[in-house]
């Protein structure tokens, strides 16, 4: 069922049908100290089918987009479309047709993976006997059958990620929202979240990614946007934002050097901000 | 209302596999039972005090124990706890209606209660203590105390989604003190001084524990049981009504 329903997006992904769709996008936050723009007017398109990465250094407004485009933050200004659907207007909706792993893997240590992804099949209208059929699918994707029925605090950090990425696939999503999928796991795992991430999305699944590694994002990418104190400021293919410094500089470049001249840093400066982590299949 | 009864089921299941916050919620409140009792009861003796209808100071104090065990719920501290880990966000993501996030957690608080409840009542009928209502009685009175429990841990929700602090919602949990004070406590509201027996008629908890007490002391009297019910189902449909705003407000 799942590749059926794989295939008609994939097909879906050829017409040329916005996943994502964002304009003059704005987030303001009213604080004590003032008011604080986080997005302040951000243009995007995410075609169907694509894995889509979103780069940018701490507080540049990653996490700000991802929370408005899953309707869990309200849009100051501005207009989102997601799956076709108005982010503002038709939230519940959105809900039905998008999957969500926020940074922290937002999990319930008391549950186990089994009870945690049965839970979240019948929050999506699932069925009984159907969530719990779904859950034991997702458990064995993310090779999890084994630690199923264990409490999730016994888990590692990289099992709760799998885990939480399972989560997130139980309603078959046409697009899937990954929050800094990797942060925090050593490279062993990030590799099988990588891996599990292109399975995602060769069956169908838009990819909308965010993360503070720039290797998975050249791994994994078809196309990135860098975001910088809120403002878009770089968009292509991970080659093509390569080539194009390249050739304005005359050397080699890697997308490190990209990020470091679209937001204007040294290595010195983004030091702690930006990490690499090699991490070859 | 599928959603609020799975997300109830969790909420349950969460209680069971945690019995150190239940424990206080059944200890503490036996605690001031015996306290108060063994401060009290040879001012009030069985049978010579007209108020207690024959019964021992116990039976008088058994609501006010009974009113503190359903205003001791976890259910907003869970709650924090979803909030801070991130798992709030992920059931936020989910499609259901926005009122079943809430009520989810206060059925499973309201079943909890009805458990605790039935335990202390037990505890009283051991020590000597009769629900002159008679069964259906017995069931009006954990029923109304879940109802209770309910509101209560409503109230604490709200707290707990606005400041997402648990140290802020376990302090807004000590207002159930002067509520619980300003009530006809330790004797009947007529007994009390006068500027007590007002704040104690304006404190909607006062008719509340006026039923319970209703319940155990004398036969069914609709009138007092009624007014106790009614100001439950008042305070959960406004609390219910805030939650709602507040979590659709949340961001």
């Amino acid at each position: 069922m799942a590749e059926v329903e794989g295939a008609q997006r994939i097909v879906r992904a050829g017409s040329g049908e916005a996943a994502v769709e964002v304009e003059g996008l704005v987030k303001t936050y009213r604080s004590r100290a003032g008011t604080v723009e986080a997005v302040c007017g951000v243009d995007l398109r995410v075609e169907a089918g694509e894995i889509f990465g979103f780069l940018g250094p701490n507080g540049a407004g990653k996490s700000t987009m991802v929370r408005m485009l899953t309707t869990l933050l309200s849009i100051t200004a501005g207009f989102a479309r997601v799956a076709g659907l108005d982010v503002a207007r038709e939230p519940d909706a959105v809900r039905q047709r998008i999957g969500v792993a926020l940074q922290e893997a937002g999990l319930d240590a008391r549950q186990t993976g089994r009870e945690l992804l049965v839970l979240q099949g019948r929050l999506f209208d699932l069925s009984p006997r159907d969530a719990a059929a779904r859950a034991d699918e997702l458990l064995e994707l993310v090779e999890l059958s084994d630690a199923a029925d264990r409490r999730i605090k016994s888990y590692s950090g990289g099992m709760k990620r799998r885990l939480d990425l399972a989560s997130a696939l139980v309603h078959r999503p046409e697009v899937l929202f990954l929050d800094e999928p990797t942060t925090g796991l050593d490279p062993a795992s990030r590799v099988t979240v990588w891996d599990e991430v292109r399975r995602i999305n060769e069956r169908g699944t838009t990819v909308f990614l965010t993360t503070q590694y720039l290797e998975e994002a050249d791994q994994l990418c078809d196309r990135l946007a860098i975001i910088d104190a809120g403002l878009i400021v770089r968009e292509g293919t991970p080659a093509r934002l390569k080539n194009d410094l390249s050739e304005r500089l005359g050397r080699e470049v890697t997308l490190d050097d990209v990020f470091l001249d679209a937001t204007g840093r040294t290595r010195t400066h983004v030091a702690g901000e930006v990490q690499e982590v090699s991490a070859h299949d | 209302m599928t959603d609020a009864l799975v997300l109830a089921r969790r909420a349950l299941r969460e209680g069971i596999r945690t019995p150190e916050a239940i424990i206080p919620t059944l200890f503490i409140p036996l605690f001031f039972l015996v306290v108060n009792v063994g401060q009290a009861a040879r001012i009030f003796p069985g049978s010579t005090t007209a108020f207690l209808h024959g019964q021992g100071y116990g039976a008088f104090q058994l609501p006010s124990s009974m009113l503190l065990a359903a205003s001791f719920g976890s259910a907003a501290l869970f709650l924090i706890e979803d909030i801070v880990g991130g798992y709030f966000d992920k059931l936020r993501a989910t499609p259901v209606h926005r009122s079943a996030l809430v009520l989810g957690r206060l059925l499973a608080e309201g079943l909890k209660t009805l458990l605790i409840a039935s335990v202390i009542v037990a505890l009283g009928l051991a020590f000597g203590i009769s629900i002159a209502s008679g069964l259906v009685g017995f069931f009006l009175l954990i029923g109304l105390t879940a109802g209770w429990a309910i509101v209560y841990a409503g109230f604490m929700q709200i707290i707990a989604l606005k400041t997402r602090s648990a140290a802020a919602t376990n302090s807004a949990g000590l207002v159930f003190f002067p509520l619980l004070f300003l009530t006809p406590n330790f004797v009947p509201r007529n007994l009390l001084t006068h500027p007590m027996e007002v704040a104690a008629t304006i404190n909607p908890v006062t008719y509340v524990m006026e039923a319970l007490r209703s319940l155990i002391l004398q036969h069914l009297r609709w009138q007092t049981i009624g007014l106790g019910y009614l100001v439950v189902a008042v305070a959960a449909a406004i609390m219910l009504a805030l939650s709602v705003r507040v979590i659709r407000n949340y961001d």
